[in-house]
């Protein structure tokens, strides 16, 4: 079984956030990326079905330098070899474009019998390029999975999904077929050190917007469906009081106001 | 017109419909654009009657044997069909599993945009800017689509006032004809809610632990606090992935539903998926070394400092309140 992982490069969750100048965006250049969490949990769920069924994994992200960071920690992890789309070209991408631009190089690399990819990033989060893969590949999909179980032989999958209010429903598809896993779904591993000396040898590759074969206007900001006119932080809607003083006497107002306030105690 | 995809289940509609119904009425009034509900199902009548009495303009339904379960690909096929034939100017879906499931498939193939997550709208001119969440809800993000209708778009659950939704409507009611495929996708089983065995939704009190944490072992603070205020314990997402607690104690979308009197979050920072099981308790209260926490917009109370020297002090006064 082939199974494309996809991989999102984010910035650490832990980087503090500032809007840039143009309130277009964050201003990323000085922060540290990593792997968006979902994706790690795909990656994760890759691993294992190869171990289960064999064939390979490959994993595919866009971007700089970043790109290749999260593309490393994938091989290092495991992954068999990596597809790299570097392009100025691709910058400035929305869900629509990255996922048409994701598809094509699946395309490119002939297919593959499953693409997993993170139930949402940690920047956008709004968990829609996994699902818009399908689409634009023509293939049956699978949204918020927190169980998989392969049937190479059958060319089918069985896809548990979460649903809200704890409700749980097993879909089957058919082969190839996209799934967006949900966060703890597994334990991801970590790259052990032979997993990092070995990664430094397997196949890696650099495609560009060219060899994909998609016109400038269909990548990056130009082939967006939608433009940024500002970003900004919310303006906090609650009147929220906010209690200061040592931990000690914060502490102890808190329950005062809790008692003879709110009267909740 | 402006195009309401309701979300039902057991024959009854969702609640993300009345709000989805709010969202379009609004936008409806200011680009002078009337509102259609359309119902998928294998029997709508009697969902088809309850939008009806609201104030819109129409209610088409689509009934297929197949629609008896959701299926994605069946969604897209009569739903572009629909489209195709009738020029909407904005379609609205929840931001739910559902809606996040077939909607960014419909917007690929119908090459138009998608805005997922909705929060706000504003009219600029004649163009609709959208606003979103990003970053776990700590930045928004206002968007404005390119091209011509239809547009995409997802609200967030919660972000609109369902209860406001217009009622009085004379709308007609057309059943919209189309041969459907079997989708490729088909439902196997569905395993309804367990019984929660930490059943949190009676509890009056409840204090709970997030990421902040850090470590499993830690989570003895907030067991401790809990204990020595008589309160149940919960906690988010991301301490349950981590198999710090069981499932069952887990609060928000994909959990437990909760409103009791006193909710304390401790070192949780409020990503959307935990607000909306959480938000309607009585009283917040956040604890949290993070300013910026999105749990602080629904918070009461903020303490904003570091939980594990807060969290023992307060302890230490219940435990202190107690007769000996």
């Amino acid at each position: 079984m082939k199974i494309i992982s996809c991989i999102k490069p984010v910035p650490d969750p832990a980087s503090r956030l500032i809007i840039n100048e143009t309130k277009t965006w964050i201003r990323d250049q000085d922060l540290t990326f990593v792997a968006s969490e979902a994706d790690n949990y795909a990656l994760e769920e890759a691993l294992r079905l190869k171990e289960k069924h064999g064939g390979e994994v490959v994993v595919l992200s866009m971007g700089g330098e970043e790109a290749a960071r999260v593309l490393r920690s994938g091989l290092a992890m495991g992954a068999d070899r990596a597809i790299h789309l570097l392009d100025p070209k691709f910058k400035g991408a929305d869900e629509f474009s990255a996922a048409a631009t994701l598809a094509k190089a699946i395309e490119k690399d002939g297919g593959a019998d499953l693409v997993l990819a993170g139930v949402q990033s940690d920047d956008l989060g709004t968990g829609m390029t996994g699902t818009m893969i399908a689409e634009f590949l023509g293939c049956a999909h699978a949204t918020v999975v927190v169980g998989v179980e392969a049937n190479p032989e059958g060319k089918s999958i069985r896809a548990k999904r979460e649903l809200e209010g704890g409700i749980n429903e097993t879909v089957e598809l058919p082969m190839p077929a996209v799934l967006t896993i949900q966060f703890g779904i597994n334990q991801p591993r970590y790259a052990s050190l032979k997993g990092i000396m070995a990664a430094k040898k397997k196949d890696f590759k650099a495609w560009s917007a060219a060899d994909l074969g998609l016109s400038d206007d269909s990548a990056g900001k130009a082939g967006a469906m939608y433009e940024v006119k500002e970003v900004f932080v919310p303006e906090r809607k609650s009147k929220v009081e906010i209690i200061g003083g040592t931990p000690e006497e914060a502490a102890a107002t808190l329950v005062e106001k809790l008692r003879k306030e709110a009267k909740v105690l | 017109m402006i195009f309401v995809i309701a979300e039902h289940k057991d024959n009854k509609l969702k609640p993300i419909t009345a709000e989805l119904l709010v969202f379009a009425q609004r936008v409806g009034r200011e680009f002078a654009q009337p509102v259609t509900a359309v119902v998928l199902g294998s029997d709508t009548a009697v969902l088809a009657d309850e939008l009806k009495s609201k104030k819109i303009n129409r209610v088409v339904t689509i009934e297929a044997p197949q629609l008896s379960d959701y299926n994605p690909d069946i969604y897209v096929e009569a739903l572009k069909a629909l489209f195709q034939n009738e020029k909407p100017f904005l379609v609205l879906a929840g931001h739910t599993t559902q809606g996040m499931d077939f909607a960014p498939r419909l917007s690929v193939s119908m090459r138009r945009p998608l805005i997922a997550g909705c929060v706000e709208y504003e009219k600029q001119g004649d163009r609709l800017l959208l606003t979103r969440q990003i970053f776990n809800a700590k930045i928004s993000m206002k968007t404005a689509v390119r091209g011509e209708a239809p547009y995409f778009a997802t609200a967030s659950p919660g972000a609109f006032p369902g209860d406001e939704v217009e009622a009085g409507g004379s709308a007609e009611i057309s059943a919209f004809p189309v041969s459907l495929s079997p989708g490729r996708r088909k439902v196997v089983e569905r395993v309804e809610a367990p019984k929660w065995k930490a059943d949190l939704t009676s509890a009056p009190i409840i204090v709970s632990g997030g990421r902040g944490m850090k470590e499993k072992q830690n989570f003895n603070l907030v067991f401790e606090l809990a204990e020595a205020m008589g309160a149940s314990v919960g906690a988010s997402r991301p301490v349950v992935d981590a198999e710090w607690l069981p499932r069952e104690y887990q609060i928000g979308s994909s959990g437990q539903t909760v409103s009791p009197k006193l909710y304390i979050a401790i070192g949780i920072s409020g990503a959307i998926q935990h607000l909306v099981g959480m938000q309607t308790s009585r009283c917040i209260v956040a604890i949290n070394k993070d300013p910026e926490a999105p749990i602080f917009k629904v918070a009461h109370y903020g303490i904003v400092e570091d939980l594990f020297k807060v969290v023992p002090a307060l302890t230490k006064i219940f435990k202190d309140l107690k007769p000996a």
